[in-house]
């Protein structure tokens, strides 16, 4: 090979690889790129500045930097990522610090080897992305990537001519859905472990909104609205009507004249009810299935009145005696369990006075208005705990008391405040300010925290319950009836309650426009729709991806295997088994030229008959060779003038036309010569 | 011992056969796979990566996990039939000359529909295949292994390595075949041989012979010259105690003369190797300069002819002399 030869093929090697390290390094981008959006600002950038870096090396053919000048940048970084994190160990430093690996490992690559290195490091950094996302789209962009990493690391095996990117993308994209089918397999049959195996670092979880154990009705002129999942509900039986969702969660006892809290630890264990507590329950159970999201806080909420009934994998539940439910550790997963309500429940009929005392219980001092106005209503009702609530409510359907999330801060007598002077205020405002009232009226009543009403997706039966549906109210104790539950806020704003939060409030248009708003509240209308399919989409992900657990696992495999057992099923199965080997069957027949198959027929039979074929016998001398056979002379016609065509087929130049004729006539002579 | 069980190892694990004649099919059962280095460390990355899905429990990560484990073992199975299914046959070889390189054409076809890529070859005993070959789907790959040939005679191709790490490089697999392949290595000729041999050679009388009458200079002394050709007044120009050389004079010889070139007359005591060695240059000599030659070994004897394929008759007895004929 001479010189010029010599430089060309140089040539063509260095512009492959080049090639082949941009691929790579777009497999790295696609790899960091997620993590732009929690990494500290100057890590992203360094990553991209070394990775735009790389490709300039590589688009120029220049020299990578020598190690003299990579350590230090690669110690800073690491300086870099105490400062920025205060730690190198830990969840988001690690991450910072793995970004940082593989941006730098791009500059450091001289071998196969180190090729392997950035590959592998990069499917780990794909996995950490996961702590902060785990969405639909995540997943699209993991398979995404998976299959251009997969290009790169195939692309560097070549020894010879290369396939084109888009080839190369194809062998991926087949490798990778040829693994899918055992993918899906593993992912439903490996025995899943309730995790975690060792302590989680303190900032394995982001920080989670959920109800509080404490309530200031007041202090906050706005309530910060979030469109955040606090859980979906799917119900066994019919859904009870919207008025009739209340979702216990908190209950608050104690005020302070400011802020309502919870009354000390009066826990005990399933299985041990402290004898006081007398429940009944009547009519028609509610069963109910909830996936709660991860809050960071320990309460479990059911539908008034029921409590979880069954074992949550990884937690343990307890009960108050306030008809709480809570785990032991707080909740970091989506967890899901099963509960039963009844909504005709009598719980506590009899309650004895010095019980009766720790619902009766208020600040000294305080909000001297409202205490003279509860003793005023007690007096008018001759201390009919119910006649007085009636009262309490009927007030504040009467005096102008407005439904506002946006109400005026209060002073120090808050429930002085709002009853008297600003009549504006939230559900809090108005459950606070009925349950200072009842106890004025020496009613026991307590305030109880939680969510009502939700979102019904029509298209997967799915109820949504949001972070905005959060909901107090108000619950008095009545002599033989026991605990009651007395919603003020719906006295006021019935919609509040009947429908939903957004129904309540007066409306404003988004841009100013009205028919965004129709379109957005119009529950047929294709927005809603689509907005429906994508809720249903992302719930049966979260179900069925993100907590399939050891629990989900066992029934599903349970009930597969039930299906399984069924003879149908396996009769279905094979069936289809056949069906797919058939298809199989007659593609390869398809597959087969029908030329070199009639050919193959004459010499199968002339063999039959005695004649020596060696595998180097041409049509032309199996021609000659049958002259010398015993055969009937017009057979004998046929099959030469079928071994001429084939010849003629197989070497001669035919146009389209001719080929189709003659290939058709080899079909009748086949038949002739049989 | 160790190299008894090891040849025993290697006889029943992975079936090496002494020879096999014709086409080969690769067929599963011959193809041999074990994970590669990287390999070994995708299959760490894959329980790290395991461990971290079960801790902090991200379904997403359990997903990644299985996909890129599948997609090993979809590798594997693939590496397996990027080898598995080839058929292999011996190709033409060359005769060489003792010294030279023995090559070996090897066929690779592949009858599948599918591309194969990357496959490396290699004689076994030389350690990990040096030389690469892509196969398409339906067609035809060739490739010349060389090994070197040290002794005349025939020399068998070693036992080839196949191997291959495509696509991902996680898995190797590897087969073997005995090519059923051998080239004939002629002995190596001698540099500087004796002018070639004439009829006239043999007379006592030397000079004025037709064909030795044309001086081409002097070379330096063989074993085996005949003493009336060496080049006196040469020699004694120099005296041998001060690094004189005895020289030969060196004749061309005229297109008249009858050349036959005959193994036994040259002298035993020069060793049989040497002999053939001679007799093989003088073939060559001969041949180049369009002289016709009878030749003649033990009972072979042909008569004087030109040609490739008289001189090709005439290197095989060279080569094949004293060795059972194969």
């Amino acid at each position: 090979m001479n010189t010029a030869a010599i430089g060309e093929r140089l040539a063509k090697r260095l512009t492959r690889d080049k090639a082949d390290t941009l691929l790579l390094l777009a497999g790295a981008l696609l790899v960091i790129a997620p993590h732009f959006a929690h990494l500290p600002v100057w890590t992203s950038a360094t990553a991209i500045v070394t990775l735009l870096w790389r490709a300039a090396i590589t688009w120029r053919g220049t020299r990578m930097p020598p190690v003299s000048l990579l350590l230090p940048v690669a110690l800073m970084a690491m300086g870099g990522v105490y400062l920025s994190f205060g730690t190198i160990l830990g969840r988001d430093p690690g991450v910072a610090m793995l970004a940082l690996l593989l941006a730098f490992k791009l500059l450091e690559m001289h071998a196969r080897r180190d090729l392997y290195v950035v590959c592998f490091l990069s499917f780990f950094l794909m996995l950490t992305n996961f702590f902060y996302s785990q969405s639909i789209l995540t997943a699209l962009g993991m398979v995404v990537t998976i299959i251009v990493l997969l290009t790169a690391q195939i692309t560097f095996q070549y020894t010879g001519t290369v396939p084109p990117l888009k080839a190369r993308l194809r062998t991926a994209a087949k490798l990778f859905f040829i693994a899918s089918p055992l993918a899906a397999v593993l992912f439903i049959a490996f025995p899943r472990i309730q995790g975690p195996l060792w302590g989680l670092p303190g900032d394995a979880r982001g920080g989670r909104t959920g109800i509080s154990e404490t309530m200031s009705p007041g202090s906050m002129s706005s309530l910060a609205q979030s469109g955040a999942v606090a859980f979906r509900v799917r119900f066994e039986d019919a859904v009870p009507p919207q008025q009739l969702l209340y979702w216990r969660g908190i209950v608050l006892s104690q005020y302070d004249g400011r802020t309502w809290t919870r009354i000390g630890r009066t826990v005990f264990t399933r299985g041990e009810r402290a004898p006081k507590l007398t429940m009944q329950l009547r009519g028609q159970p509610v069963r109910h299935q909830v996936t709660m999201e991860p809050s960071g806080r320990r309460y479990l909420f059911t539908l008034e009145l029921g409590a979880p009934d069954f074992y949550i994998p990884g937690h343990r539940v307890i009960s108050t005696d306030e008809l709480e439910s809570q785990t032991i550790r707080p909740i970091e997963d989506r967890i899901r369990y099963d509960a039963t309500a009844y909504p005709d429940y009598r719980v506590q009929a009899a309650l004895e006075l010095e019980e009766q005392n720790k619902w009766l219980q208020l600040p000294r001092g305080a909000n001297p208005r409202a205490l003279a106005l509860g003793g005023a209503l007690r007096d008018a009702a001759n201390g009919d705990g119910a006649r007085v609530a009636q009262a309490v409510l009927q007030m504040f359907r009467e005096k102008g008391f407005t439904y506002t999330l946006e109400p005026p801060l209060l002073e120090r007598n808050a429930v002085d405040g709002f009853l008297f002077d600003t009549r504006q205020g939230f559900c809090e405002h108005f459950a606070g300010a009925f349950v200072v009232l009842m106890r004025a009226a020496g009613i026991p009543a307590r305030v109880v925290t939680g969510y009502q009403g939700g979102e019904m997706n029509p298209v997967d039966g799915f109820l949504t319950v949001r972070q905005s549906d959060a909901h107090a109210w108000g619950e008095i104790w009545l002599p033989n009836r026991g605990w009651v539950r007395v919603d003020p806020t719906a006295a006021v704003s019935p919609e509040r309650i009947r429908s939903s939060l957004s129904r309540a409030l007066p409306d404003t248009a988004p841009f100013g426009l009205q028919g965004l708003l129709d379109l957005q509240n119009d529950r047929d209308s294709w927005l809603s729709r689509l907005r429906y399919n994508i809720h249903a989409l992302n719930n049966a992900w979260n179900q069925w991806v993100l907590d399939y657990n050891a629990e989900r696992q066992r029934n599903f495999l349970q009930e597969l295997s039930a299906t399984l057992s069924s003879w149908r099923t396996v009769a279905a199965l094979l069936s289809l088994a056949a069906l797919a080997w058939l298809f199989r069957l007659l593609r390869a027949r398809v597959r087969r030229d029908p030329v070199e198959a009639a050919y193959q027929s004459l010499r199968l039979q002339l063999q039959k008959l005695g004649m020596q074929l060696p595998p180097d016998a041409g049509p032309h001398t199996l021609a000659q060779r049958l002259d010398g056979v015993e055969l009937p002379e017009e057979k004998k016609q046929a099959m030469k003038a079928l071994l001429e065509l084939y010849g003629a087929l197989k070497y001669r130049a035919m146009d389209e036309d001719e080929r189709t004729r003659s290939a058709k006539r080899l079909a009748e002579l086949l038949t002739l010569a049989r | 011992m160790l190299a008894a069980a090891k040849s025993f190892a290697g006889r029943w694990l992975f079936q090496l056969r002494d020879s096999e004649p014709g086409e080969v099919v690769l067929t599963r059962r011959r193809v041999f796979i074990l994970p590669t280095r990287p390999g070994m460390a995708f299959c760490g990355l894959l329980l790290l990566m395991l461990i971290g899905a079960i801790n902090y429990n991200l379904g997403l990560g359990f997903a990644l996990t299985f996909f890129t484990g599948s997609c090993a073992i979809a590798d594997m199975v693939m590496t397996a039939r990027n080898l598995a299914q080839l058929r292999l046959a011996p190709g033409r070889s060359m005769p060489v000359f003792a010294g030279e390189n023995a090559q070996f054409e090897l066929r690779l076809r592949n009858p599948t529909t599918r591309d194969r890529f990357a496959i490396w070859l290699g004689f076994q005993r030389d350690g990990e295949p040096l030389l690469a070959t892509d196969v398409a789907a339906g067609s035809d790959s060739a490739v010349q292994l060389s090994t070197p040939a040290k002794e005349r005679g025939w020399c068998a191709a070693p036992r080839v390595r196949l191997a291959t790490r495509f696509p991902l490089g996680l898995f190797g697999a590897w087969s073997y075949w005995q090519p059923d392949l051998k080239v004939l290595v002629y002995p190596y000729p001698e540099q500087n041989a004796p002018p070639l041999p004439t009829t006239g050679a043999a007379s006592e009388e030397g000079h004025g012979q037709v064909g030795l009458d044309n001086f081409a200079g002097i070379r330096s002394y063989q074993p085996g010259d005949p003493m009336r050709h060496l080049a006196w007044r040469q020699i004694a120009r120099h005296d041998p105690a001060h690094g004189g050389q005895l020289v030969t004079k060196h004749f061309e010889g005229g297109a008249t003369a009858e050349l036959t070139l005959d193994f036994d007359a040259l002298p035993a005591s020069i060793g049989l190797e040497l002999r053939l060695s001679r007799m093989t240059a003088w073939v060559l000599a001969a041949e180049q300069r369009g002289l016709p030659y009878a030749f003649r070994i033990g009972d072979q004897r042909y008569p004087a002819a030109l040609g490739e394929a008289h001189q090709a008759a005439c290197l095989r007895a060279l080569a094949l002399y004293g060795k059972e004929a194969a």
